[in-house]
């Protein structure tokens, strides 16, 4: 009896380890996840409105109605006046350095794609959102909210669907600086919505509340985008380098219609 | 046999559709609860048939790999044999060292 189990579990087995063997090397499985994806999406698409809103009502318990309007309207706000000040900043650096010196060219605008959030997976700090390859979404885009906050870049691009994954993300890592502070440095994502902005020049003299935006370091984002804020920094006197961890400057919860950049 | 297949199918398909765009905006602290996982680890604990425990693992892995938007492990198909693991491990566990209680009939 164990005998025919253990016969039958390996059976199971090796034709699991074909299957996964043939879905892996012939890209079926792109296919196989943009069926499911195609086929989901009006049902995923119910789900999301209606945990929306009754996340949304829940919250509103707690809240008093305007209040939380008001906080909203403001945090907005906030968001995009951060974002000018840190782009103002850096022309205005730019600006000084090279005056006279170079003759820049007229700056390019991103030309955006707009597309709609599916499907989260939190755990992994990634989403899904509604348009793919017939769209001509690229692997490696840039993705971004209206108010010009970098969210993450494209991975993963299916027929109608691309996956992004978040700047939060363990893998995720480009260069970012603090325009305030004429401070380079790293941003690497720790999972779960944290990030670390890491080899930032000792001498640099950084504070909290500082806004960090992406740097042309690597050309892995356009230059300019709001990334965050900084919300502690590591600082010690035999290393080199400082550290901070960064509060996101995009909230989760908040995420509805993005921007895919197409071109810089 | 086949309505088995049919019920895990329908079953685990709207587990995952609720994992992924529903509770999302429930997370706390960033965390979602994984139903399709805790669903298979409550059906091979308490199911008594075989057939059942295989074929939640399976297919409970198969929507996590299909839903699960970065391939753990590199590669599709992870999740299912992460899931037919459990079921293994589960299987040598209850059967070796653990004694559920049981209604006797008098």
């Amino acid at each position: 009896m164990l005998h025919w189990n253990i016969k039958k579990i390996v059976a199971v087995l090796v034709l699991l380890f074909v299957l996964i063997a043939v879905f892996n090397f012939t890209g079926f499985s792109k296919n196989i996840k943009n069926f499911f994806f195609l086929i989901s999406s009006p049902i995923q698409k119910a789900f999301w409105q209606a945990g929306k809103s009754i996340s949304g009502f829940a919250s509103g318990i707690l809240e008093i109605k305007t209040l939380k309007k008001e906080t909203e309207d403001l945090r907005l706000e906030n968001q995009e006046l951060l974002n000018q000040i840190a782009v103002l900043t850096e022309l205005k650096r730019e600006n000084e350095t090279l005056r006279g010196a170079l003759e820049l060219g007229l700056e390019k605008e991103l030309e955006l794609m707009l597309v709609r959030v599916i499907n989260k997976d939190i755990s992994q700090d990634s989403i899904l959102v509604n348009k793919g390859r017939k769209e001509g979404v690229l692997e490696g885009s840039a993705v971004i909210t209206a108010q010009k906050v970098l969210l993450g870049k494209v991975r993963t691009v299916y027929e109608g669907f691309s996956e992004v994954v978040l700047i939060s993300n363990k893998e995720s890592s480009f260069g970012a600086r603090i325009p305030e502070r004429d401070a380079d440095g790293v941003i690497k994502g720790k999972g779960s919505f944290n990030l670390s902005l890491d080899l930032i020049p000792r001498e640099k003299e950084i504070s909290e509340g500082d806004v960090v935006i992406t740097s042309a370091l690597g050309d892995v984002y356009p230059p300019g985008l709001l990334v965050g804020q900084i919300k502690t920094i590591k600082k010690s006197d035999v290393d080199p380098f400082q550290s901070a961890e960064v509060k996101a400057a995009f909230d989760i919860n908040n995420l509805d219609y993005l921007f895919i950049v197409t071109a810089h | 046999m086949i309505k088995k297949i049919i019920f895990f199918i329908i079953t685990f398909y709207i587990l995952i559709l609720l994992q992924t765009s529903f509770l999302v905006h429930f997370n706390v602290l960033g965390v979602v609860p994984n139903f399709v996982l805790i669903a298979v680890i409550f059906i091979n604990l308490f199911s008594s048939s075989k057939q059942e425990k295989v074929l939640s693992a399976l297919i409970g892995g198969f929507y996590l790999d299909v839903f699960s938007l970065d391939n753990r492990g590199g590669f599709f198909g992870f999740y299912t044999l992460v899931m037919l693991g459990l079921f293994l491990f589960l299987k040598v566990i209850l059967e070796k060292y653990v004694r559920l209680p049981v209604i006797k009939k008098i």
